[in-house]
Protein backbone atom coordinates (compact mmCIF):
# COMPACT_ATOMS: atom_id res chain seq x y z
CA UNK A 1 0.00 0.00 0.00
CA UNK A 2 2.92 2.04 0.91
CA UNK A 3 3.61 2.79 -2.92
CA UNK A 4 0.26 3.53 -3.77
CA UNK A 5 -0.13 5.78 -1.15
CA UNK A 6 2.66 8.03 -2.30
CA UNK A 7 1.12 7.76 -6.01
CA UNK A 8 -1.98 8.98 -4.91
CA UNK A 9 -0.63 12.05 -3.37
CA UNK A 10 2.10 12.57 -5.89
CA UNK A 11 -1.17 12.74 -8.46
CA UNK A 12 -3.19 14.77 -5.97
CA UNK A 13 -0.45 17.38 -5.02
CA UNK A 14 -0.48 17.84 -8.76
CA UNK A 15 -3.89 18.29 -9.46
CA UNK A 16 -4.59 20.47 -6.68
CA UNK A 17 -1.46 22.72 -8.25
CA UNK A 18 -2.99 22.50 -11.45
CA UNK A 19 -6.98 23.71 -9.89
CA UNK A 20 -5.16 26.84 -8.04
CA UNK A 21 -3.47 27.67 -11.68
CA UNK A 22 -6.74 27.27 -13.37
CA UNK A 23 -7.95 30.23 -11.19
CA UNK A 24 -5.07 32.46 -11.08
CA UNK A 25 -3.27 32.50 -14.35
CA UNK A 26 -4.11 35.95 -15.88
CA UNK A 27 -3.85 34.22 -19.73
CA UNK A 28 -7.24 32.40 -20.35
CA UNK A 29 -5.03 29.58 -22.17
CA UNK A 30 -2.43 29.42 -19.99
CA UNK A 31 -5.48 28.67 -17.42
CA UNK A 32 -6.70 26.14 -20.39
CA UNK A 33 -3.75 24.37 -20.34
CA UNK A 34 -3.25 23.90 -16.35
CA UNK A 35 -6.72 22.33 -16.59
CA UNK A 36 -5.69 19.68 -19.13
CA UNK A 37 -2.81 18.97 -16.97
CA UNK A 38 -5.89 18.70 -13.50
CA UNK A 39 -7.59 15.98 -15.60
CA UNK A 40 -5.04 14.00 -16.35
CA UNK A 41 -3.58 13.76 -12.93
CA UNK A 42 -7.48 13.21 -11.90
CA UNK A 43 -7.44 9.97 -14.85
CA UNK A 44 -4.45 8.81 -12.76
CA UNK A 45 -6.06 9.11 -9.31
CA UNK A 46 -9.26 7.21 -11.17
CA UNK A 47 -6.80 4.47 -12.06
CA UNK A 48 -5.41 4.25 -8.68
CA UNK A 49 -9.57 3.26 -7.83
CA UNK A 50 -9.34 0.56 -10.05
CA UNK A 51 -11.55 2.55 -12.26
CA UNK A 52 -9.60 2.23 -15.12
CA UNK A 53 -12.20 2.92 -18.22
CA UNK A 54 -13.39 6.19 -16.59
CA UNK A 55 -9.80 7.08 -16.09
CA UNK A 56 -9.11 6.67 -19.69
CA UNK A 57 -12.09 7.92 -20.71
CA UNK A 58 -11.15 11.10 -19.19
CA UNK A 59 -8.01 11.30 -20.76
CA UNK A 60 -9.68 10.70 -24.58
CA UNK A 61 -13.15 12.71 -23.63
CA UNK A 62 -12.18 15.79 -21.89
CA UNK A 63 -8.15 16.43 -22.81
CA UNK A 64 -8.73 14.79 -26.22
CA UNK A 65 -12.08 16.55 -27.43
CA UNK A 66 -13.38 18.84 -24.34
CA UNK A 67 -10.42 20.66 -23.82
CA UNK A 68 -9.81 21.80 -27.26
CA UNK A 69 -13.10 22.88 -27.52
CA UNK A 70 -12.05 25.19 -24.35
CA UNK A 71 -9.13 26.25 -26.23
CA UNK A 72 -11.21 27.24 -29.13
CA UNK A 73 -13.89 29.15 -27.11
CA UNK A 74 -10.81 31.00 -25.13
CA UNK A 75 -9.32 31.55 -28.29
CA UNK A 76 -12.20 33.32 -29.92
CA UNK A 77 -13.44 35.19 -27.32
CA UNK A 78 -11.03 38.09 -27.39
CA UNK A 79 -10.97 38.55 -24.02
CA UNK A 80 -9.40 42.02 -23.06
CA UNK A 81 -7.74 40.54 -19.83
CA UNK A 82 -6.86 44.67 -18.81
CA UNK A 83 -10.78 45.35 -18.96
CA UNK A 84 -11.33 42.41 -17.07
CA UNK A 85 -9.27 43.48 -13.57
CA UNK A 86 -10.21 46.97 -13.62
CA UNK A 87 -13.64 45.60 -12.70
CA UNK A 88 -12.13 42.81 -10.13
CA UNK A 89 -12.33 45.30 -7.31
CA UNK A 90 -15.97 46.40 -8.54
CA UNK A 91 -17.39 42.95 -8.46
CA UNK A 92 -15.04 41.87 -5.16
CA UNK A 93 -17.61 41.75 -2.47
CA UNK A 94 -20.41 39.63 -4.38
CA UNK A 95 -17.61 37.21 -5.16
CA UNK A 96 -16.62 36.57 -2.01
CA UNK A 97 -20.18 36.33 -0.99
CA UNK A 98 -20.75 33.65 -3.50
CA UNK A 99 -17.34 32.14 -2.67
CA UNK A 100 -18.36 31.80 1.19
CA UNK A 101 -21.85 30.03 0.09
CA UNK A 102 -19.95 27.84 -2.28
CA UNK A 103 -17.62 26.70 0.52
CA UNK A 104 -20.29 26.66 3.11
CA UNK A 105 -22.18 24.42 0.84
CA UNK A 106 -19.11 22.28 0.01
CA UNK A 107 -18.15 21.92 3.68
CA UNK A 108 -21.51 20.31 4.73
CA UNK A 109 -21.68 18.21 1.63
CA UNK A 110 -17.76 16.76 1.33
CA UNK A 111 -16.65 17.96 4.84
CA UNK A 112 -14.18 14.92 6.63
CA UNK A 113 -17.07 14.30 8.71
CA UNK A 114 -18.96 12.60 5.96
CA UNK A 115 -16.10 10.56 4.57
CA UNK A 116 -13.28 8.15 6.98
CA UNK A 117 -13.23 4.83 7.12
CA UNK A 118 -15.97 4.52 9.78
CA UNK A 119 -18.52 5.53 6.90
CA UNK A 120 -16.93 4.33 3.73
CA UNK A 121 -15.32 0.84 4.23
CA UNK A 122 -11.62 0.59 2.38
CA UNK A 123 -11.99 -0.85 -0.82
CA UNK A 124 -11.10 -4.41 -1.44
CA UNK A 125 -8.39 -4.85 -3.85
CA UNK A 126 -10.39 -6.67 -7.26
CA UNK A 127 -8.93 -10.41 -8.03
CA UNK A 128 -6.84 -10.87 -10.55
CA UNK A 129 -8.49 -10.86 -14.16
CA UNK A 130 -10.87 -8.12 -13.15
CA UNK A 131 -11.74 -6.05 -15.75
CA UNK A 132 -13.83 -2.55 -14.78
CA UNK A 133 -14.73 -2.22 -18.91
CA UNK A 134 -16.51 -5.61 -19.20
CA UNK A 135 -18.69 -4.78 -15.79
CA UNK A 136 -19.05 -1.68 -16.81
CA UNK A 137 -19.89 -2.93 -20.51
CA UNK A 138 -22.93 -5.44 -18.90
CA UNK A 139 -24.67 -2.40 -16.85
CA UNK A 140 -24.53 -0.45 -19.42
CA UNK A 141 -26.14 -2.57 -22.13
CA UNK A 142 -28.64 -4.64 -19.95
CA UNK A 143 -29.41 -2.77 -17.22
CA UNK A 144 -29.17 1.12 -18.37
CA UNK A 145 -29.55 0.47 -22.17
CA UNK A 146 -32.48 2.30 -22.53
CA UNK A 147 -30.60 5.68 -21.25
CA UNK A 148 -27.80 4.08 -23.67
CA UNK A 149 -29.84 4.62 -26.41
CA UNK A 150 -31.49 8.12 -25.09
CA UNK A 151 -27.71 9.25 -24.43
CA UNK A 152 -27.82 8.77 -28.46
CA UNK A 153 -31.04 11.17 -29.07
CA UNK A 154 -29.38 13.75 -26.67
CA UNK A 155 -26.34 13.54 -28.62
CA UNK A 156 -28.24 13.49 -31.66
CA UNK A 157 -29.56 16.82 -30.73
CA UNK A 158 -26.30 18.19 -30.02
CA UNK A 159 -25.20 17.78 -33.79
CA UNK A 160 -28.35 19.56 -35.09
CA UNK A 161 -28.27 22.60 -32.94
CA UNK A 162 -24.08 22.94 -33.00
CA UNK A 163 -24.90 23.16 -36.94
CA UNK A 164 -27.73 25.19 -36.74
CA UNK A 165 -26.52 27.54 -34.44
CA UNK A 166 -22.96 27.99 -36.31
CA UNK A 167 -22.84 26.89 -39.78
CA UNK A 168 -22.88 30.33 -41.57
CA UNK A 169 -22.76 29.84 -45.86
CA UNK A 170 -20.81 32.88 -46.69
CA UNK A 171 -21.63 34.89 -50.08
CA UNK A 172 -19.11 34.74 -53.11
CA UNK A 173 -16.21 32.28 -51.51
CA UNK A 174 -14.65 30.43 -54.34
CA UNK A 175 -14.20 26.71 -54.02
CA UNK A 176 -14.17 23.91 -55.91
CA UNK A 177 -16.54 20.58 -56.25
CA UNK A 178 -14.69 17.73 -57.16
CA UNK A 179 -17.25 15.47 -57.30
CA UNK A 180 -18.50 17.64 -60.30
CA UNK A 181 -14.68 18.12 -61.41
CA UNK A 182 -14.74 14.35 -61.90
CA UNK A 183 -18.06 13.90 -63.27
CA UNK A 184 -17.20 16.13 -66.41
CA UNK A 185 -17.54 13.99 -69.28
CA UNK A 186 -15.38 14.44 -73.18
CA UNK A 187 -16.98 16.51 -75.26
CA UNK A 188 -18.71 19.36 -75.29
CA UNK A 189 -18.18 20.35 -70.99
CA UNK A 190 -14.43 20.21 -71.78
CA UNK A 191 -12.02 22.89 -72.58
CA UNK A 192 -11.37 22.03 -76.91
CA UNK A 193 -7.65 22.92 -77.80
CA UNK A 194 -7.44 23.81 -81.49
CA UNK A 195 -4.66 23.75 -84.07
CA UNK A 196 -5.10 26.66 -86.24
CA UNK A 197 -2.49 28.32 -88.62
CA UNK A 198 -0.73 31.42 -87.76
CA UNK A 199 -2.96 34.80 -88.98
CA UNK A 200 -1.02 37.37 -90.98
CA UNK A 201 -0.35 40.85 -89.38
CA UNK A 202 -1.66 43.55 -90.73
CA UNK A 203 0.39 46.56 -91.72
CA UNK A 204 -1.66 48.59 -89.72
CA UNK A 205 -0.59 47.09 -86.36
CA UNK A 206 2.54 48.47 -85.47
CA UNK A 207 5.01 45.00 -84.48
CA UNK A 208 5.95 45.30 -81.22
CA UNK A 209 9.16 43.04 -80.46
CA UNK A 210 8.37 39.34 -79.90
CA UNK A 211 6.70 39.94 -76.37
CA UNK A 212 4.14 36.50 -75.66
CA UNK A 213 1.46 38.16 -76.95
CA UNK A 214 3.15 38.86 -80.58
CA UNK A 215 3.86 35.05 -80.50
CA UNK A 216 1.72 33.38 -83.30
CA UNK A 217 1.75 29.87 -81.50
CA UNK A 218 -0.48 31.05 -78.34
CA UNK A 219 -3.64 31.42 -80.88
CA UNK A 220 -5.06 28.87 -79.74
CA UNK A 221 -8.73 28.86 -79.50
CA UNK A 222 -11.19 28.10 -76.92
CA UNK A 223 -14.07 25.45 -77.77
CA UNK A 224 -17.75 26.90 -77.13
CA UNK B 1 -4.53 -4.79 -11.92
CA UNK B 2 -2.71 -1.67 -10.95
CA UNK B 3 0.72 -3.13 -11.50
CA UNK B 4 -0.48 -3.75 -15.13
CA UNK B 5 0.08 0.36 -15.46
CA UNK B 6 3.71 0.21 -14.14
CA UNK B 7 4.46 0.68 -17.23
CA UNK B 8 2.95 3.39 -17.39
CA UNK B 9 4.24 5.12 -14.58
CA UNK B 10 8.15 4.83 -15.61
CA UNK B 11 7.03 5.80 -19.30
CA UNK B 12 5.66 8.96 -17.45
CA UNK B 13 8.04 10.09 -15.28
CA UNK B 14 11.26 8.60 -18.08
CA UNK B 15 8.84 11.54 -20.59
CA UNK B 16 8.90 14.42 -17.74
CA UNK B 17 12.60 13.40 -17.29
CA UNK B 18 13.19 13.85 -21.00
CA UNK B 19 11.20 16.73 -20.93
CA UNK B 20 13.02 18.53 -17.88
CA UNK B 21 16.36 17.52 -19.65
CA UNK B 22 16.91 20.18 -22.13
CA UNK B 23 15.66 23.00 -20.71
CA UNK B 24 17.79 22.58 -17.67
CA UNK B 25 20.86 21.61 -19.99
CA UNK B 26 20.19 24.97 -21.97
CA UNK B 27 19.52 27.35 -18.93
CA UNK B 28 22.50 26.06 -16.97
CA UNK B 29 25.10 25.45 -20.22
CA UNK B 30 24.47 28.07 -22.57
CA UNK B 31 25.29 31.74 -22.63
CA UNK B 32 21.85 34.20 -21.49
CA UNK B 33 22.72 37.48 -22.84
CA UNK B 34 18.81 38.61 -23.29
CA UNK B 35 18.59 42.27 -25.35
CA UNK B 36 15.71 44.34 -26.68
CA UNK B 37 16.10 42.50 -30.17
CA UNK B 38 16.12 39.04 -29.07
CA UNK B 39 12.96 39.59 -26.85
CA UNK B 40 10.77 40.95 -29.16
CA UNK B 41 8.04 38.91 -31.31
CA UNK B 42 9.27 37.58 -34.10
CA UNK B 43 7.18 36.82 -36.39
CA UNK B 44 8.17 35.76 -39.82
CA UNK B 45 10.43 38.05 -40.53
CA UNK B 46 8.44 40.87 -40.72
CA UNK B 47 6.95 43.39 -38.31
CA UNK B 48 4.10 41.79 -35.89
CA UNK B 49 1.39 43.82 -36.63
CA UNK B 50 -1.76 42.40 -34.50
CA UNK B 51 -2.27 40.53 -31.23
CA UNK B 52 -2.47 37.34 -30.99
CA UNK B 53 -5.87 37.32 -29.43
CA UNK B 54 -8.18 37.44 -32.21
CA UNK B 55 -11.26 36.51 -33.02
CA UNK B 56 -11.41 32.88 -34.61
CA UNK B 57 -13.94 31.90 -36.82
CA UNK B 58 -16.71 30.06 -35.38
CA UNK B 59 -16.65 27.06 -38.16
CA UNK B 60 -13.20 25.51 -36.28
CA UNK B 61 -15.88 25.83 -32.88
CA UNK B 62 -18.06 23.54 -34.56
CA UNK B 63 -15.29 21.46 -36.14
CA UNK B 64 -14.42 20.74 -32.39
CA UNK B 65 -17.92 20.54 -31.40
CA UNK B 66 -18.70 17.86 -34.11
CA UNK B 67 -15.90 16.10 -32.89
CA UNK B 68 -16.41 15.85 -29.60
CA UNK B 69 -19.64 14.14 -30.02
CA UNK B 70 -18.32 11.14 -32.55
CA UNK B 71 -15.66 10.88 -29.67
CA UNK B 72 -17.69 10.48 -27.65
CA UNK B 73 -19.94 7.58 -29.29
CA UNK B 74 -16.29 5.92 -29.94
CA UNK B 75 -16.04 6.30 -25.76
CA UNK B 76 -19.01 3.89 -26.28
CA UNK B 77 -17.82 1.62 -28.04
CA UNK B 78 -15.30 0.41 -26.34
CA UNK B 79 -17.14 -1.63 -23.07
CA UNK B 80 -19.61 -2.59 -26.04
CA UNK B 81 -16.72 -4.61 -27.75
CA UNK B 82 -15.26 -6.27 -24.83
CA UNK B 83 -18.80 -7.60 -24.07
CA UNK B 84 -20.31 -8.19 -27.30
CA UNK B 85 -19.75 -11.76 -26.81
CA UNK B 86 -21.73 -12.16 -23.85
CA UNK B 87 -24.26 -10.08 -24.86
CA UNK B 88 -25.21 -11.55 -28.13
CA UNK B 89 -27.61 -10.53 -30.62
CA UNK B 90 -29.46 -8.37 -28.61
CA UNK B 91 -26.16 -6.19 -27.43
CA UNK B 92 -25.43 -6.13 -31.60
CA UNK B 93 -29.10 -4.50 -32.35
CA UNK B 94 -28.66 -2.08 -29.14
CA UNK B 95 -26.21 -0.53 -30.82
CA UNK B 96 -27.12 -0.40 -34.22
CA UNK B 97 -29.71 1.42 -32.39
CA UNK B 98 -27.65 3.72 -31.41
CA UNK B 99 -25.12 4.45 -34.09
CA UNK B 100 -28.08 4.58 -35.99
CA UNK B 101 -29.38 7.35 -34.31
CA UNK B 102 -25.98 8.98 -34.49
CA UNK B 103 -25.86 8.34 -38.11
CA UNK B 104 -29.19 10.63 -38.73
CA UNK B 105 -27.44 13.34 -37.12
CA UNK B 106 -24.18 12.85 -39.33
CA UNK B 107 -26.05 12.40 -42.63
CA UNK B 108 -27.84 15.63 -41.19
CA UNK B 109 -24.40 17.26 -41.10
CA UNK B 110 -23.50 15.88 -44.19
CA UNK B 111 -26.10 17.33 -46.53
CA UNK B 112 -26.20 20.61 -44.03
CA UNK B 113 -22.79 20.56 -45.85
CA UNK B 114 -21.11 21.47 -42.22
CA UNK B 115 -18.00 19.20 -43.37
CA UNK B 116 -17.03 20.96 -45.81
CA UNK B 117 -14.55 23.75 -45.67
CA UNK B 118 -15.00 26.86 -48.41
Amino acid sequence: MGFEKFLFYVFAAIAVFAAGMVVTRRNPVHAVLYLVLAFVSSAALWLLIEAEFLGIVLVLVYVGAVMVLFLFVVMMLDIEVAALRAQFIRHLPLGLVIAAVMIINMVLVVGPWNFGLDSFAKPVPQPEGYSNTTVLGLDLFRTYLYQFEIAAVVLLVAIVAAIRLTLRRRANTKHQEPSEQVRVRKGPERIRLVAMRAEAVPASVPRIGSGPGADPNDAKEQGE
Amino acid sequence: MLEDYLHILIFLVVAFLIGLAPRVMGSLLGPRRPGLEKDSPYECGFEAFENARMKFDVRYYLVAILFIIFDLEIAFLFPWAVVLEELGLGGLIAMVVFLGILVVGFIYEWRKGALEWE
